[in-house]
């Protein structure tokens, strides 16, 4: 008796416990298939909703030159508004339904500690995260497939931390932090850098997510009451514009805003305060000076090859709404980039096992738009870890903060903070990098 | 057939009526008019009342249902059953089941009470066991052109019918479980966490599990219901406020300005209810439920009065057979019940790290419940199984189930893959049988998005319930039609599908809120025994 309108008795076939599939999902000999998570739409989406467009036109670019070995990339992106039930919804879609190969570049780190787990557990490659939470990337036991996009906040707060703590020995720092893994990594960073804080005097915090409820008006009239002089925000860039906004209306003047590279975001910063009614020339104006850190090149900076030719290839394929170039797809093209050349390293016979492999195994050797070494290996999948500190003109440039640009490098543990003298690889000819 | 509510329960206590949508019903409505040819009624050799109906054309494949746990006392509003009152798989949510299909698909169907010598429900797992194969004995001399014989059944029935395929292999083909429970010890233990983490913030009068078993029958019973009915009061209150107001208790956070809804939110978290439910889907928000705030509270609210209340009665009827005593927490790691996923993803709701914190900090200071050794010892061995069974085993379970986890179906396979690959290994070394890896788990999903607001942006509980995914032994016409046409072609077989199945596209023409996802895996238990 047929089970279903056309089940035979036979179409059921029994196995023994579920065996690995013969090729991966998401290859064949035409097509790859990448996948990405992010917020395209709803409040956390400004500035992040062009990093998929981005990294779309520059994989449009490498098979307008034939591809990987022959196979068109195609990257299916859904949005996950940064609510995490989303992220979970969207996750299963794109492996069930898409059947990616491998994720790249999803975003957030509250919603994708929602679906790492998964994620790893089914052996998926998920590739260059958007997250510097270094709890995804210290233990790869723990996640064996997921590496890192971006520097741990860790690495990027012990920098900054003694950057300021040699700068300004005598100035009184304070910080305002999201009380969530972002906000407590870079605690953690600042601290390590020999910085010391107390809490709800030079150090406060929100809970993540309310700073545009509360306005953290609390917050600040508690740095200010206790002659705080250096403020440090490690928080998302929402919560960086209110933060200024609402010290300016309290007359608060630090002499110094330091925020994470996370939250300094221009693009992000801008267009929030642009939803009240703050101008493009006055949000500049309140963005000046911010000192901040990076692990690439400033996107205003058309001297550096990877800028120019990644601005070119932006230019001729980004088919997205919003195609300004800024640190957004500056960064959604690096992510693309380093695919591109992991997918490439792995060789012809491409599976999750060899990618994952390839990059464990090279990463030191792999190059990137970064001016910062990755730091890829069995023992560590984090990305970037050196950085360079700026302050931001009135352009919204991140600028070198001596006028020269000094690389500084780090762990995400107790090490110390010395100058890198790590030297970028020279751009291919064709912007593609095919393998370490 | 009365329906009883746990709500109805509730109000004749005097506590505010709680949140449209938590009704346990334990009695289901009359079935539906039945094309049958042939009934037959009587008593098994104990006593228990049995039904059978077989079609006119019957195909020789005859089902055995064995409905879930039923308390065996009457209190207010609760009137213990009587006779035959689930036939075949019963849908709470669409208040029917399915005997008219399945007796027109030629499947002959039957049920027994399931009541012990002397009248009983309860806890009667052994007793269940040999009601069980004396039914199938007394269907196979009525009727003599069954060839196969499936049992099946819900949520407490599940221990009977894998302890009964174990001890009598030959008496039946294929074996379904419907939401069902695995281990109770599991279950129940985060069930009693459940009382205790309430104790801790919210009523400090609340014993919990330490006082089931310590009175019997009737005595006991309300006894078990008088702590629920506490719990039952925290929910009205919380149904009101949204938990909004800040803890009073312990002491040490009374200070702390955490709302009592973080509180409420940790704990369920901590013993694993689902963050969906009936109406909070935890994605659709509103200017009052932002997702990453509270949705998750509010449908941990929405579950917790089934979850409570059918785990009171079934932890008496368990502390009945171990004795008082039977829970212990004095060696439970709180801090490790909380995932990291959980603590990031609903790092709102709970108010932050630092309530998280000062939270976890004051729990593991508070005292402990030290259970009874021999009660403990009685109630972590409680129908335990071998997961020896090489019949066809198909396990339904709904992914938001507030009742019986789905996690106890992923439980159930990671057990008896153990088993399998035990038993292989011996096997390929020269002992014992080759064993056969017959078993396949199916999940209904919620839809992703079903939640309905209010002009005043409150969730909406008067608006239908998500339509698959949610609730107890609450699925479609076609996920239970599904399930039962893959027993009956398994018990034909003898070969469940394989998991690969369910990702097929003609698997996925069976519901379109069935897992089609070989590989998936719902959130897991919190304990495994």
């Amino acid at each position: 008796m047929a089970l279903v309108a056309g089940v035979t008795v036979s179409s059921l076939a029994v196995t023994a416990l579920p065996a690995t599939a013969a090729t991966d999902p998401g290859v064949t000999s035409s097509e790859i298939v990448l996948g990405m998570q992010l917020p395209q739409s709803g409040p956390a989406s400004p500035g992040y909703n062009k990093v998929d467009d981005a990294a779309r036109a520059y994989f449009d670019y490498v098979n307008s030159k034939g591809g990987i070995y022959g196979r068109k990339v195609r990257l299916e992106v859904r949005d996950d508004q940064y609510k995490a039930g989303l992220t979970v919804s969207s996750a299963s879609s794109l492996i069930n339904k898409d059947k990616v190969f491998a994720f790249i570049g999803s975003i957030g780190t509250q919603t994708h500690i929602s679906v790492i787990s998964d994620i790893n557990r089914r052996g998926i490659p998920d590739l260059f995260v958007n997250s510097g939470y270094s709890g995804f990337y210290t233990n790869p036991q723990t996640y064996p497939t997921t590496f890192a996009g971006l520097g741990t906040y860790v690495v990027e707060s012990k920098i900054v931390g003694k950057y300021i703590k040699d700068t300004y020995p005598t100035k009184k720092v304070g910080i305002l932090y999201q009380t969530d893994d972002f906000g407590r990594n870079a605690l953690q960073g600042f601290t390590t850098a020999g910085l010391s804080f107390e809490a709800k005097k030079t150090a406060v915090n929100f809970i993540a997510g309310t700073q545009g409820s509360i306005g953290l008006a609390s917050q600040l009239t508690a740095l200010k009451a206790n002659g705080v002089e250096i403020v440090i925000i490690a928080a998302v860039a929402s919560a960086t514009a209110i933060a200024v906004a609402t010290a300016a209306q309290l007359g608060y003047k630090p002499d110094k805003w330091v925020v994470t590279s996370v939250g300094a975001d221009a693009t992000t910063f801008q267009t929030i305060l642009g939803s009240k009614g703050v101008t493009p020339a006055v949000s500049a104006g309140m963005l000046a000076g911010i000192i901040s850190a990076s692990h690439a090149p400033s996107p205003g900076d058309t001297t550096d090859e990877y800028v120019a030719a990644f601005k070119k290839i932006n230019d001729d394929f980004n088919k997205g709404p919003d195609k300004r170039w800024d640190n957004n797809v500056l960064q959604g093209m690096n992510i693309a980039y380093m695919a591109t050349e992991a997918l490439f390293g792995t060789g012809s016979n491409l599976t999750r096992k060899g990618i994952i492999s390839y990059i464990e195994n090279n990463g030191s050797k792999m190059s990137s738009a970064a001016l910062s070494p990755l730091g890829y290996s069995r023992t560590s999948h984090e990305a970037f870890t050196a950085f360079w500190i700026g302050a931001y003109d009135g352009a919204t440039v991140l600028k070198p903060i001596t006028g020269t640009r000094v690389l500084y490098t780090t762990d995400s543990g107790t090490g110390p903070v010395t100058v890198s003298n790590y030297m970028r690889p020279a751009l291919p000819a064709d912007a593609i990098a095919k393998g370490a | 057939m009365k329906k009883i509510t746990i709500r109805k329960f509730i109000a004749t206590l005097g506590a505010s009526a709680l949140i449209v949508g938590g009704t346990l019903t334990l009695i289901p409505s009359a079935n539906a008019a039945d094309p049958v040819v042939e009934t037959t009624t009587g008593k098994l050799a104990n006593g228990a009342t049995y039904l059978m109906k077989v079609p006119a054309r019957f195909n020789g494949t005859f089902f055995i249902w064995n409905h879930g746990f039923r308390p065996s006392y009457p209190y207010p509003s609760y009137t213990v059953p009587a006779g035959v009152e689930e036939l075949t798989p019963y849908s709470v949510n669409l208040k029917a089941d399915v005997t008219a299909q399945m007796l027109k698909a030629g499947y002959g169907v039957a049920s027994y009470d399931r009541v012990s010598t002397g009248g009983l429900h309860g806890w009667n797992t052994t007793d269940g066991v040999e009601m069980l194969k004396d039914m199938v004995d007394t269907a196979h001399a009525k009727y003599t052109t069954i060839k196969k014989v499936v049992v099946y059944g819900s949520s407490g029935a599940a221990p009977v019918i894998n302890q009964f395929i174990e001890k009598y292999p030959d008496k039946a083909d294929a074996v379904g479980l419907m939401a069902g429970l695995t281990t109770p010890s599991a279950a129940i233990q985060s069930l009693c966490d459940y009382f205790y983490l309430l104790s801790v913030f919210a009523d400090p009068t609340i014993k919990g599990c330490a006082a089931f078993g310590v009175a019997k029958g009737v005595a006991g019973h309300m006894a078990a219901l008088g702590e629920f009915a506490k719990a039952g009061a925290l929910l009205s209150g919380w149904s009101k406020d949204l938990g909004s107001l800040p803890l009073a208790y312990p002491a040490p956070l009374a200070t702390s300005g955490i709302p009592q809804r973080s509180a409420l939110l940790l704990s369920g978290l901590i013993v694993g209810l689902p963050t969906k439910s009936a109406h909070m889907d935890g994605i659709s928000t509103s200017a009052v439920i932002a997702e990453q705030s509270i949705n998750a509270t509010v449908a941990i609210l929405e579950n917790s009065q089934d979850a409570l209340g059918t785990g009171t009665l079934a932890g008496q009827a368990i502390g009945e057979i171990t004795g008082p005593g039977f829970y212990d927490n004095t060696k439970t790691d709180w801090s490790a019940l909380l995932s990291a996923a959980d603590s990031g993803r609903y790092n709102l709701g709970l108010s932050g790290d630092d309530a998280i914190a000062g939270m976890l900090g004051v729990l593991k200071m508070m005292p402990r419940v030290k259970g009874d050794p021999a009660a403990v010892a009685k109630f972590k061995a409680l129908d335990k199984i071998n997961y020896t069974s090489d019949k066809p085993t198909i396990l339904l379970s709904n992914d938001a189930d507030r009742l019986v986890f789905a996690g106890n179906s992923a439980l159930y396979v990671s057990n008896a893959q153990a088993s399998y690959k035990a038993r292989l290994a011996k096997y390929k070394a020269g002992t014992g049988t080759k064993p056969v890896w017959n078993t396949l788990a199916l999940y209904a999903l919620t839809p992703e998005t079903y939640t309905k607001y209010t002009d005043k942006g409150l969730p909406d509980f008067t608006a239908a319930p998500a339509v698959s995914g949610v609730g107890h032994q609450s699925f479609t016409e076609a996920q239970m039609m599904g399930w039962v046409k893959l027993l009956a072609q398994s018990a034909k077989t003898g070969k469940a599908p394989s998991q690969k199945f369910v990702g097929s596209a003609i698997f996925a023409k069976i519901d379109p809120n069935l897992n089609t996802d070989p590989d998936f895996l719902p959130n897991l238990l919190k304990y495994k025994s």
